[in-house]
């Protein structure tokens, strides 16, 4: 089993205000599952995702990921973990501006100690190669168009060979047909056996995945495996 | 890793180049005047000493006393007791004191034919040119036998007899000197050699007379200004200056009718004196240190501010707080460094350039060098600490969603 949630909680404290973001999530997904996370804005999915990231740990419950307990461990631990098991796709892309493509991939390499700069530089390449992407690679982000950002992006996300990629809106920023081209990268991907968080609050692109649960007031409202 | 780390910070630092110009600016300035105060402290030290020492070694200067006069006023007391005579005495009384000759002159106007010059006429016996180390290129110097005849002979600086005797040989031609309203004649025996320019004022265009000459037949006084005395050997003259201040309270009475000063006491005040000066312009130099610290940190703190976003994507992708303040740290440091080496360099061109207008040796140390550099670094460190902290606390989720 690649995650186990267990009653995830998350409140916030606004001043006066106690906001409860996510009230009782349980689920269990399993390795290569392609998942989708559906609800409307406020539901909870983006505080939940958070949790999943391991950018944000839950105020009650336990969240295993691969066996490990991360509800309760130190911020650098959680760094380690999202930099080894966990790769993001982000809406807005997040790539960092001033470096070229080829450094953008490389930096989830520099933060988890592969040393050598061929090396780096291989893996970098080859990530690039799997979304696509062989040429451009000394552009930098500015210079490129939004598929091709979200084609960098799933590079970098890919690099480290994580468990788990989790996506936030990976299409929610581009043209239909665009979109329609990085989620056949995503079904690829996990045809090839990676597991897929996909969150979205968009019907069309989450019926592509295989199972999709739906959040809504900070519930698990529907839990469902299509086809 | 850290020279990953490294090379993004110098990749952000010419990503906004005139920023980071700007932020370094204080940090130059300071360390280029600690440099260059520094330099220009020492350099012109040497130059004083050098040339003190110029003048000649082991000198002792027997000056009246200074005495508070009364509302305040600082006065001389004219000693009536600086005779010819008591110069003899202390010699004798004085074993370290190896030559010791009186410390006379006027100011006179010399008329050779149809030139005339004003100038500063010292009267003299012949040790004068052992203590000073300055003896006649031609002819020849004031002698015992002038001295004890009081001759109406003259020696003239060579800076002098190019003035006076422009186209002619001035050996056995007649001078005339009017001074206080009287008209002497003197014969020239003999021509100074060139020393160039000493520490107080040319004396290449001095004359020199017989002192007896001056005290008998112009000032008409028995006393003289002082003594300058010399030691018998460069060791001896803390010896000489105890001797003679012993010997003179006893025939005195008073130690505040006189002053004796050595030419080490001189050189010492005189180090002291610049080397106070160098220590407090040094300062104020360090200060402008740390305002250039104080911009880097402003600037360090506007670029964690407007990194938010880029902060929050390195910690996604797994960076961890050290990680972080690592980048920033790195940062301050090489803008702090660059600065410094900056500096080092405007320093040293501003030293060269006021060393050749002083006509001083260029003294940069190592140790100054090292110094401001590590200071530098130091203000870096000090003052990249808290933006990189700021940075390395922020939490990931607000990070990311920044706008």
């Amino acid at each position: 089993m690649l995650i186990q949630a267990v009653n995830l909680q998350k409140v916030y404290q606004m001043g006066p205000v106690r906001v409860e973001a996510l009230k009782d999530a349980s689920f269990q997904i399993e390795e290569g599952e392609f998942v989708a996370i559906i609800g409307p804005s406020g539901s909870g999915k983006s505080t939940l995702m958070h949790i999943l990231g391991c950018l944000d740990q839950p105020t009650a419950g336990r969240y295993f990921l691969e066996g490990q307990d991360v509800s309760a461990v130190s911020d650098d631990k959680l760094a380690e973990i999202r930099n080894k098991k966990i790769g993001f796709v982000f809406q807005q892309f997040n790539l960092l501006p001033k470096a070229t493509i080829l450094q953008n991939v490389c930096v989830p390499l520099i933060y988890g100690g592969i040393r050598g700069r061929r090396r780096q530089l291989k893996l970098a390449e080859q990530a690039l190669e799997m979304v696509g992407l062989g040429n451009r690679v000394h552009h930098r982000p500015n210079e490129i168009s939004g598929g091709q950002k979200q084609r960098v992006a799933i590079a970098r996300a890919l690099i480290n060979n994580p468990s788990l990629i989790l996506a936030d809106e990976p299409t929610g920023n581009l043209d239909t047909k665009t979109g329609k081209e990085i989620m056949n990268i995503f079904r690829q991907l996990n045809k090839e056996g990676h597991t897929i968080i996909m969150v979205t609050h968009d019907q069309e692109i989450a019926d592509q995945a295989r199972r999709v649960i739906q959040i809504r007031d900070g519930l698990v409202q529907k839990d469902e495996v299509i086809a | 890793m850290i020279w990953e780390i490294l090379r993004m910070a110098v990749d952000s630092l010419t990503v906004n180049k005139l920023r980071s110009f700007l932020s370094m600016l204080g940090i130059i300035i300071g360390v280029g005047a600690v440099i260059a105060i520094v330099s220009v402290g020492s350099g012109a030290q040497s130059q004083v000493t050098s040339q003190i020492s110029q003048l000649g070694s082991n000198l002792i200067t027997i000056s009246p006393g200074i005495r508070r006069g009364r509302s305040g006023r600082i006065s001389f007391t004219a000693t009536d007791v600086f005779t010819m005579e008591l110069a003899e005495q202390i010699q004798r009384n004085c074993p370290s004191v190896g030559l010791i000759m009186p410390n006379l002159q006027t100011s006179g106007l010399l008329i050779a034919g149809s030139t005339n010059y004003q100038t500063q006429v010292v009267g003299v016996t012949p040790a004068y040119q052992q203590i000073y180390d300055f003896y006649p290129a031609r002819g020849q110097f004031i002698t015992e036998e002038h001295e004890t005849s009081a001759t109406n002979v003259m020696v003239l600086g060579s800076g002098l007899a190019q003035e006076l005797f422009p186209d002619t040989d001035p050996l056995g031609k007649t001078v005339k000197l009017f001074v206080r309203n009287r008209h002497l004649l003197f014969v020239v025996v003999g021509v100074m050699e060139e020393k160039g320019t000493g520490a107080w004022g040319n004396i290449e265009n001095q004359a020199f007379i017989p002192a007896s000459v001056l005290m008998k037949k112009i000032n008409n006084r028995k006393y003289v200004n002082g003594y300058t005395a010399q030691a018998v050997s460069a060791t001896a003259a803390k010896a000489a200056v105890g001797e003679i201040e012993y010997f003179l309270t006893r025939y005195m009475g008073d130690p505040e009718k006189f002053r004796v000063t050595s030419q080490e006491q001189l050189l010492e005040t005189i180090s002291q004196v610049t080397g106070t000066l160098s220590l407090m312009l040094g300062g104020i130099a360090g200060i402008s240190l740390l305002v250039g610290g104080i911009g880097i940190m402003n600037i360090m703190l506007v670029s964690v501010t407007e990194r938010t976003r880029e902060i929050g994507i390195r910690k996604a992708l797994g960076a961890k707080s050290r990680h972080i303040m690592a980048q920033f740290i790195i940062e301050a440091l090489a803008m702090s460094g660059l600065g410094g080496l900056i500096g080092i360099g405007l320093g040293w061109l501003g030293a060269a350039g006021v060393a050749k207008i002083g006509g001083w040796p260029l003294v940069v140390t190592h140790g100054s060098v090292l110094v401001a550099f590590s200071f530098s670094l130091l203000v870096g460190l000090f003052f990249g600490i808290y933006p990189a902290r700021k940075a390395s606390k922020l939490d990931p989720v607000i990070a990311l969603s920044y706008e």
